[in-house]
């Protein structure tokens, strides 16, 4: 599954009810933007390397964050990165992301299952971590 | 794989604010690479060696069971003679018997020889490959990092550009809040309409007003019942 296939089979797609809108954002890496329908707010960011498509969300920077409240916050977001479908939590940079990697041999119906969970992921994450911002 | 992974940890911590590429250890990077072709070269040059080996081997084999069978059936042809009495054919026949059972020894030592030679070439083999997919995973997770990073700074780079996607978490779930209020209300909107439309908000009005029209219908049939008692 390459960028180019998969910006096209995605502006067709559907899935439980989800559109999907795709963006590349430029630069050296091949790398789009998806926006689900119904979860707009937290666009999916998704590449493809040799071993792996990788999609994330960025949920908050650690400057958002409430410094005091920290330890607690990691612990609770390495309880929930487990139970979590299809989606992990990690930190890139400054950046906390939820994400989930996918074998290149994926088809469409997995991509598009994994954007809808992810985005939808990332509004539930932010919602209960609301509490842990500055 | 420990040491990568401690490596890309410090790398990281050294780095937080800096762009993907101060964070990724190119030089690093090489070394495996090398040091994954250098692994590749050996295990080629192995397995290329052990299969000439095993071929030795299986032809040996196949020399040892000729001169075995060749021994055997000489056997028989001194028996024969001895039986014809032909005392010096048997002798001769005998000499060639220890001929052929000499070689087959000589043989099997050297196939044995080679046998252990099989052997731990076939454990170098097994090393090496191990090696190299330790080289592989390490160096996957090297690459990936080094991806990730320069993915995230490229989104970093064109979503600031745009000063659009890219909010703060606290303006994100104001816009969250927003679409769910909003789906709430719509959904608020058709169930009243539902209502309009089957009625039902008129029959909710009307027995909100004290006008029920299913206890009139009641109270309408007790009431004819009173006016014609039962006779």
């Amino acid at each position: 599954m390459d960028i180019q296939t998969l910006t096209l089979a995605l502006g067709d797609s559907t899935h439980a009810g989800r559109s999907f809108d795709v963006m590349p954002i430029t630069g050296e890496e091949p790398v789009l933007q998806v926006t689900v329908s119904g979860a707009e707010e937290t666009p999916v960011y998704l590449t493809v390397t040799d071993t792996q498509i990788l999609c994330l969300a960025y949920l908050f920077d650690e400057q958002e964050l409430n410094p005091e409240r920290l330890n607690e916050l990691h612990e609770n977001m390495l309880r929930l990165s487990v139970p979590m479908p299809l989606s992990s939590l990690g930190k890139t940079g400054d950046h906390y992301v939820v994400y989930g990697a996918l074998s290149p041999t994926s088809g469409t119906a997995e991509i598009v299952q994994e954007l809808v969970t992810l985005a939808e992921n990332a509004i539930d994450l932010l919602q209960t971590f609301e509490d842990y911002l500055a | 794989m420990k040491s990568i992974l401690n490596k890309l940890l410090s790398a990281m911590r050294g780095g937080v604010n800096e762009l993907g590429e101060a964070v990724v250890d190119g030089q690093g990077n090489r070394i495996l690479e090398q040091e994954l072709r250098d692994s590749e070269q050996e295990l080629k040059q192995a397995k290329q060696e052990l299969a000439a080996l095993m071929a030795e081997s299986a032809s040996l084999a196949r020399q040892i069971r000729s001169e075995q069978d060749n021994a055997s059936k000489r056997e028989q042809d001194a028996r024969k003679a001895i039986a014809a009495g032909q005392e010096d054919l048997a002798r001769e026949v005998a000499e060639r018997i220890v001929g052929h059972e000499r070689r087959a020894v000589e043989l099997t030592q050297t196939r044995e020889l080679l046998q252990q030679r099989i052997a731990g070439l076939k454990e170098r083999v097994q090393r090496a490959e191990k090696q190299l997919a330790d080289y592989r995973r390490e160096l996957q997770v090297v690459k990936t990092n080094e991806r990730v990073l320069r993915t995230t700074a490229q989104i970093d780079t064109n979503i600031n550009s745009q000063k659009s996607s890219l909010n703060t978490a606290k303006e994100t779930l104001e816009r969250i809040r927003e679409r769910q209020a909003r789906e709430e209300d719509r959904q608020t909107a058709s169930a009243t309409l539902e209502k309009e439309l089957t009625g039902a908000d008129l029959d909710e009005k009307l027995k909100a007003a004290g006008i029920d029209g299913e206890q009139d219908a009641i109270d309408n049939v007790l009431a004819r019942l009173k006016d014609s008692p039962a006779q």
